[in-house]
C-alpha cells in the first residue's frame, strides 16, 4: 500500500488518504469483531430455533396477527406522540424565553429516570386499590411516550440550540416569524437528531416487555418469549423475532432517508444570546403547560404510589440496599465503558470508510437494541453455557449488544453535523487520522459522548431481563430485587429498590444538565 | 507522515484497549467485593430458584446455622433458569433446582434436569403424591387454586366446583388472571384430565364469556377487584389473600381482604413448589441435606408463617390458614399435569383465554 504523500499545505488531500496507514486495518478488524460479537447471540438463537423440535410448520399462531398489530399500534402511537412532544419541548426550551424555562428544560430529563415497567406497575397497583382499571393500548402509549420522549427532546434541543442558532438568527433578521423559522429552518436542520431520537424510542417500544405485558397489550416482544418458553416453539419465536427485526429495519431505513434529505453541516457555536423568541401571555402559559406536564406526570405516578402503599415496604426491604446499589452501579459503569468505546469506534469508522460493507456492519451492530432483552439473554445463554464464559463477561456482552445503538445513534448524528471539509482541512494540514480524531472530532463530540454514556448508564441501571438471566450466584441488583418482590406480588416491598433505581436515573439525568446548558451558552 | 501525534496518544485503539484493560481488574474485583464469597474451604450448596419469597432467605439462614453449609442463591424466573441449566449442561455449578409449578417440575424431570435421589427422610416427610415417583424432585409447599368470592355479589354457596364459573348466572361477574400464568395453565390441564378436552373447552369459553373485565396480570390486583365488588368471584392462590389479611401489605389491603370469602372447590386443584438435585450437581450430599431440611416439619412451619403456603401435610398452624378451612385434593400427579401443559395452553388460546 502506498504511503500518503508528505504534508503539503497547498495540496488538497482527500480525508480518505488518512486511512492509508496501519491503523486502518486494525480499525476495520475491530469493527468486524464488534459486529460479529453483536450478531453472535442472534445467530445462536436462529441456529437453536432451526435445530429445535420441529413444529407443525412455520406460522404466526393464534395470536401472531394480534401481536404484530399491537406492536405496530404502539410504535406508531408512541412515535407520533413522542416525536411531537420531544420536538415541541426541545424547541421551546432551546429558543424561546418564558418564565421557568431554565428549570423546565432540566425537568425534561426527569421522565427518563423512571422506567416504563415501574411506572406501569405502580400505576396499576395504585389503580387496583381504588377500583381504577389501568389497562390497554392507550395507557401503554401514554406511559411509553412519557418514558421515551426525552430521547427526542435531548437530541432535538441540542440541535435546535447549537446547530441551528446562527441560521435562526439569520432567518429572524430577514423577518421570518417563529413558526415559519421552525418549519423552514430549524426543523430540517434538526431532522437527523429528531429522527435518531424517534428511531431510538421506537426500538425501545418494540422491545418493551414489562410495561406492555402488565397493561395487557399483545406485542411481538411478549409473543416471542411466549412462543419460545410457554408453547415450546422456538421456530415460531424466531419467525416473530424476524418480523420485529423487519419493523425496526424499516424504521431505521426511514430515519436514514430523512437524514439524507436534510443533510446540512454546521459547526455549532452559539452566539451567547439567551433565547431568540420571547413568549408572553397565553403563549408563555401554553409553553409552560407543554413543558411542565410530562415531568409532573412522571413524578406524580411514583408519588401517588408511595403515598398509598408505603405501609407495605416492610423492614427487610431496606436490609441489603447498599450491596444491591453497589452491584448495580459497578455493572452500569463497566457496561457504559465497554459500550461507548465500541460505539465511538463504529461511528468513526463509519465516517471514514465509504465502503458499504462497513456501513452495513455498523448498522448490524446496533440491532441488539431492537431485540427484547429476554430474547437476547437466551441467545447469550446458548453461547455462554457451553463456552464456560464467566457470567459477568456474558452480562457485559449482553449490555453492550443491547445498548450499542443508544450511544451510537447520537454519535452518528453528531458526526453528520461535522462538515467533511474539516477533516479535509485537518488532513491537508498534516494531521493523521488519529490527530483528526483527537484534535478535531473528540472536542466537537464531547457533548454527544457524554449524552451517549449517560443514556447507556441509565439503561443498564434499569435493565432487568439480561441481568436476571445471566448474573452469577448471590449477585442481585436493584432491578432484580424489584422483580423478585413484584413476582411475589409484593409491589409495596418493591418500593425501596424501585425508588433507588429512580434516584440513580435522576442523578445520571442531572449529569446531563451541563451538556444542555452548553447548548444555550456561549462556547469558550 | 508527520511525527505528530506520537503513538501513545492515539486516542481510539488506545482508549478502547485501555478501557478493556481497566475492566479486567475492576471485574475481577467486582466478584469478591460484591458477591460476598464464602471462604474457599466452607461447604456450600448452590441453588437455582424460581421461588421469590423473602421468607425463603430466612429458611436458608436457618439451614446454614444448623449445618454450617453456605447456601448460594440465584433466583430467576422458571423458564430462564431451566434454559440456563440446560445450556450450562455439565458445566453448571447449580446443585439444587427449585421450581414453583407441578407441570414445570415434571417437565424439568422429563428433560433430565434432575438426578434421582434416595433418602429415607424425604420418603418419610414428602407424601407420595407430592413427589416424583423416581425421586427426582420433592414437593416443598402446597398451594390451592381457590375461589375468591365477594358475598355481596355472588352467593358463596352457589360455588362448588371449578365448572360453576362457566354458569350463565355469573355473566359479568367472573375475573381471571391471564393465560400466561402457570397456576391457570395447570388448573386447565387438571380439568382436561378430569373432565375431558371437550368439557374443558366449553368450560373455558363459558368463563371467558362471563368475564367482568379484561384478564388480570396479578392475583393481588384480582383479589382487590373482588373485594371492591368489581368482580363477584375470581380464581386466586389462597396465600395471596392470606397475606393481605395478615396486614403485611398495609392496612388498606387488610381491610379489602376482610371482604373476601375464600371458597375451596371440591375437589380442589393442588399445585406444588418443589426441589430436586440437579443432574450434574457438584455438591450432592449438601444438596440432599438442604432438600431434607426444606421438607422437614421445621421448614413447613416457616413456609406457612412466611409465605402462607400450605405445608406438605395438614393445614399448618397459622390462624389465617385455619380460617380458610379444609380442602379435598383431587390427587392428580404432577407428571399428568406436566404432560398436559402444552395442550392446556393451546386449549386456553383457542378458546379465548387471553
Amino acid at each position: 500500500m502506498r504511503r500518503p504523500p508528505p504534508p503539503n499545505p497547498t495540496a488538497t488531500v482527500q480525508p480518505r488518504a488518512a486511512r492509508h496507514n496501519q491503523g486502518r486495518l486494525s480499525l476495520l478488524a475491530a469493527v468486524v469483531v464488534i459486529s460479529l460479537l453483536s450478531l453472535l447471540p442472534l445467530i445462536a438463537l436462529g441456529w437453536d430455533a432451526l435445530r429445535g423440535p420441529s413444529q407443525e410448520g412455520l406460522g404466526l399462531g393464534i395470536d401472531g396477527a394480534d401481536q404484530i398489530r399491537g406492536t405496530l399500534l404502539l410504535v406508531l402511537g408512541e412515535g407520533l406522540l413522542g416525536a411531537s412532544l420531544g420536538t415541541a419541548t426541545g424547541w421551546l426550551c432551546a429558543v424561546c424565553r418564558f418564565p421557568g424555562r431554565r428549570l423546565l428544560r432540566i425537568a425534561q430529563l426527569l421522565p427518563m429516570a423512571f422506567p416504563a415497567y415501574l411506572q406501569a406497575a405502580s400505576l396499576i397497583d395504585w389503580g387496583s386499590q381504588r377500583g381504577l382499571l389501568i389497562h390497554g393500548p392507550l395507557w401503554a402509549i401514554a406511559l411509553l411516550t412519557l418514558a421515551n420522549y426525552s430521547y427526542v427532546f435531548l437530541l432535538s434541543t441540542e440541535s435546535f440550540s447549537v446547530s441551528g442558532r446562527r441560521l435562526l438568527e439569520a432567518s429572524r433578521s430577514l423577518g421570518v416569524g417563529p413558526w415559519r423559522s421552525f418549519w423552514r429552518v430549524a426543523l430540517p436542520i434538526a431532522m437527523p437528531s429528531i429522527g435518531a431520537g424517534i428511531a431510538l424510542s421506537a426500538m425501545e417500544v418494540v422491545n418493551e416487555l414489562g410495561a406492555v405485558r402488565l397493561l395487557g397489550v399483545p406485542s411481538l416482544s411478549a409473543g416471542i418469549l411466549d412462543r419460545w418458553q410457554v408453547e415450546g416453539d422456538p421456530r415460531g419465536a424466531a419467525l416473530l423475532s424476524m418480523i420485529a427485526l423487519a419493523i425496526v429495519a424499516v424504521l431505521v431505513a426511514a430515519e436514514r432517508q430523512l437524514r439524507q434529505r436534510s443533510r446540512r453541516w454546521n459547526l455549532g457555536g452559539g452566539t451567547g444570546q439567551e433565547a431568540i423568541w420571547l413568549l408572553t401571555g397565553w403563549r408563555a402559559l401554553l409553553a409552560i403547560l407543554i413543558t411542565a406536564l410530562p415531568p409532573l406526570l412522571a413524578l406524580a405516578i411514583p408519588t401517588l404510589w408511595i403515598l398509598s402503599g408505603w405501609q407495605g415496604i416492610g423492614p427487610e426491604a431496606a436490609a441489603d440496599l447498599v450491596p444491591l446499589a453497589l452491584r448495580t452501579l459497578g455493572l452500569a459503569f463497566a457496561a457504559t465503558g465497554v459500550t461507548v468505546a465500541a460505539a465511538l469506534l463504529l461511528a468513526i469508522v463509519r465516517r471514514w470508510s465509504p465502503q458499504p460493507l462497513v456501513r452495513q456492519l455498523s448498522f448490524v451492530a446496533g440491532l441488539g437494541y431492537a431485540i427484547p432483552g429476554s430474547v437476547l439473554a437466551l441467545g447469550l445463554l446458548i453461547l455462554g453455557g457451553p463456552l464456560l464464559l464467566s457470567p459477568l463477561l456474558l452480562l457485559l456482552w449482553g449490555y453492550g449488544d443491547r445498548f450499542m445503538a443508544v450511544s451510537k445513534q447520537g454519535m452518528d448524528a453528531a458526526f453528520e453535523r461535522i462538515p467533511p471539509s474539516i477533516d479535509e482541512a485537518a488532513t491537508s494540514l498534516g494531521c493523521s487520522w488519529q490527530g483528526v480524531l483527537r484534535r478535531v472530532h473528540l472536542p466537537l463530540m464531547r457533548g454527544p459522548l457524554v449524552v451517549g454514556s449517560l443514556l447507556v448508564f441509565v439503561d443498564v441501571v434499569k435493565e432487568l431481563p439480561i441481568t436476571l438471566s445471566l448474573r452469577p450466584f448471590d449477585f442481585d441488583t436493584l432491578a432484580v430485587r424489584v422483580f423478585q418482590y413484584a413476582s411475589d406480588e409484593r409491589v409495596g416491598a418493591a418500593m425501596a429498590p424501585s425508588l433507588l433505581i429512580m434516584v440513580f436515573g435522576l442523578v445520571a439525568a442531572s449529569a446531563l444538565i451541563p451538556s444542555l446548558e452548553a447548548g444555550t451558552q456561549q462556547k469558550s | 507522515m508527520s511525527t505528530r501525534p506520537s503513538f501513545h496518544s492515539l486516542p481510539i485503539p488506545h482508549g478502547r484497549s485501555a478501557a478493556l484493560l481497566a475492566l479486567i481488574p475492576s471485574l475481577t474485583g467486582l466478584v469478591p467485593a460484591l458477591a460476598s464469597l464464602p471462604p474457599a474451604q466452607a461447604k456450600e450448596v448452590r441453588v437455582y430458584s424460581g421461588r421469590h419469597y423473602s421468607s425463603d432467605a430466612a429458611l436458608f439462614q436457618q439451614f446454614t446455622k444448623a449445618t454450617g453449609i453456605q447456601v448460594r442463591l440465584l433466583e430467576s424466573n422458571d423458564s430462564t433458569i431451566i434454559e440456563r441449566l440446560r445450556n450450562e449442561g455439565q458445566n453448571s455449578s447449580a446443585d439444587v433446582l427449585v421450581l414453583v409449578d407441578a407441570a414445570k417440575l415434571a417437565n424439568a424431570a422429563a428433560d433430565g434436569m434432575f438426578q434421582p435421589v434416595g433418602s429415607a427422610a424425604l420418603m418419610r416427610d414428602v407424601p407420595l403424591d407430592l413427589r416424583d415417583p423416581k425421586g427426582r424432585w420433592f414437593g416443598l409447599t402446597r398451594r390451592v387454586r381457590a375461589f375468591a368470592v365477594n358475598p355481596a355479589v355472588v352467593n358463596p354457596a352457589s360455588l362448588k366446583t371449578y365448572a360453576d364459573l362457566a354458569k350463565p348466572a355469573l355473566k359479568g361477574k367472573v375475573c381471571l388472571r391471564n393465560r400466561n400464568n402457570v397456576y391457570n395453565q395447570s388448573l386447565v390441564a387438571d380439568q382436561m384430565i378430569l373432565r375431558g378436552d371437550r368439557a374443558a373447552a366449553t368450560w373455558i369459553k363459558g368463563m371467558v364469556a362471563n368475564l367482568a373485565q379484561p384478564v388480570f396480570t396479578s392475583d393481588v390486583a384480582l383479589a382487590r377487584a373482588v373485594a371492591q365488588g368489581r368482580c363477584g368471584v375470581g380464581l386466586v392462590n389462597s396465600y395471596y389473600v392470606a397475606r393481605m389479611l395478615s396486614g403485611q401489605s398495609g392496612a388498606a389491603d387488610k381491610a379489602l381482604a376482610a371482604k373476601i370469602r375464600i371458597v375451596y372447590p371440591n375437589p380442589a386443584h393442588i399445585n406444588v413448589s418443589g426441589a430436586g438435585v440437579t443432574r450434574y450437581a457438584k455438591n450432592k450430599p449438601e444438596a440432599i441435606q438442604l432438600i431434607e431440611f426444606l421438607t422437614s416439619p421445621t421448614a413447613a412451619e416457616g413456609f406457612a408463617k412466611g409465605s402462607f403456603e400450605y405445608p406438605l401435610k395438614g393445614y399448618g398452624n397459622n390462624p389465617i390458614l385455619q380460617r380458610f378451612g379444609s380442602f379435598k385434593p383431587d390427587r392428580l400427579s404432577a407428571a399428568q399435569l406436566g404432560a398436559q401443559n402444552k395442550a392446556a395452553v393451546a386449549l386456553m388460546a383457542t378458546n379465548g383465554w387471553k
